[in-house]
């Protein structure tokens, strides 16, 4: 197929594997087989072999292809239905989840309510329910209505010129909201004085976490989607100026800014956050026998 | 004509029967096939070329078929089981190739 190189300089051995290869592409056997047919003949009885012969080996040749489709087709199917098949269970054991976890409200509830008629009846117990009441409201045990400031934080939109059924062009990755700007927005909310802070209706706990996994933000492990609305409660004066004081925040609205994220805020008169994952009890200590208060401090499950 | 009834039954036998192939045997079915194409293409532009022998053929096809899979059993042990499938596939394609550029001049005579 190529042409000898000139000079007769020595070929590189990979040189002339290549041209093997590219040369000789019918098996030399045949041109041997067939030269030495030329010089006898080859009785009929054996000619009749050879095509039966190569009748079977062409049986084999289809039934090895037909047998490989079938099987890389089966394992696509395979996949598809373990796919399935899994889809199914996290959407039967999360709905499993959430009745458990229905039934635990209702039950601690039910505690909660049967451990205040207990209490109210004397004054160390008003004393402890005072406490614990104090105790609940920092640890986001209880749903909470106020006036506030709502932040919005949304992924940038996708450029108008794009064109969307090429679909080759990747969505910037710079034009996410990541897990550290919620966490940022949520320390500047913290820090300008906010009682309570939600991320689309997931109120934030003392153990709450803000974390990225994989595409999704997760808060309290729990995904939430773009776009991220972050409610605080408190004066909405006094936040929205401290808030929008601090350096981070401004720094923060620079980036939104450059990459096209979109990060408003808005003063508003009633915001109702909701209360946070139903706390585990972790530490219990029995009544001192002086009539101290039962130390059934909940701290909020992380 | 013979040759390629026999390919046909052998396609429609796989597909109607669907012999469940060992577990162990599945990596090698596509290399195999690779194999197989290229002592079929080989043994067609023989019959062209007017050189076709029976013999040749069934031996070609046989150890064909083997040496590839054992080349990538080979690999598989040495733990460079793809790159020496990439290797079988990349030269067994050309010889494809080869072979059906040649079958084409002789079948279009261009």
């Amino acid at each position: 197929m190529t042409a000898p190189p000139r000079g007769g300089a020595p070929r590189s051995l990979g040189a002339s594997l290549l041209d093997a290869v590219l040369a000789e592409t019918l098996d030399p056997a045949y041109a041997q087989a067939a030269e030495a047919r030329a010089t006898g003949r080859t009785p009929a009885r054996q000619r009749w072999r050879g095509r039966a012969l190569v009748a079977l080996t062409m049986v084999i040749a289809g039934l090895l292809v037909s047998v490989t489709y079938d099987t890389a087709a089966a394992g696509a199917e395979g996949r598809e239905q373990v796919r399935e098949a899994l889809i199914s269970d996290i959407d039967r054991e999360s709905s499993a989840s959430d009745d458990l976890e229905g039934q635990l409200e209702a039950l601690s509830d039910e505690v909660t309510s049967t451990r205040d008629d207990l209490l109210a009846h004397s004054t160390v117990g008003q004393r402890a329910l005072d406490e614990l009441a104090r105790a609940e409201e920092g640890s986001a045990a209880v749903p909470v209505t106020g006036p506030g400031l709502l932040v919005t934080l949304a992924n940038a939109d996708p450029k108008a010129d794009e064109d969307p059924v090429g679909g080759a062009t990747e969505e910037d990755p710079r034009g996410r909201v990541r897990d550290g700007d919620l966490q940022l927005v949520v320390n500047a909310l913290w820090a300008a004085g906010a009682e309570a802070v939600s991320i689309n209706g997931q109120r934030l706990g003392p153990l709450t976490a803000i974390r990225f996994a994989g595409e999704a933000v997760l808060v309290d492990f729990r995904p939430v989607t773009n776009p991220y609305e972050i409610s605080a409660i408190g004066d909405p004066d006094t936040l929205a100026g401290t808030f929008l004081g601090s350096p981070e925040v401004n720094a923060l609205a620079v980036i939104s800014d450059t990459y096209g994220l979109r990060f408003d805020y808005s003063r508003k008169d009633e915001l109702t956050l909701p209360a946070a994952t139903t706390p585990e009890l972790r530490i219990a200590e029995p009544e001192a026998p002086a009539g101290g208060a039962p130390a059934t401090d909940p701290t909020p499950g992380g | 004509m013979i040759p390629i009834l026999g390919l046909a039954a052998g396609v429609l036998l796989g597909l109607l029967f669907d012999p469940t192939v060992p577990l162990w045997l599945q990596p090698y079915l596509p290399i195999a096939v690779v194999a197989a194409l290229d002592a079929v293409f080989g043994g067609f532009r023989a019959r062209l070329d007017g050189i076709f022998d029976a013999k040749v053929f069934v031996i070609s096809f046989v150890s064909n078929v083997v040496v590839a899979g054992l080349i990538v059993f080979l690999g598989d042990q040495l733990g460079v089981g793809a790159q020496l499938s990439t290797a079988v596939v990349v030269v067994l394609g050309i010889r494809i190739f080869g072979n059906a550029a040649a079958i084409r001049r002789h079948v279009f005579r261009a």
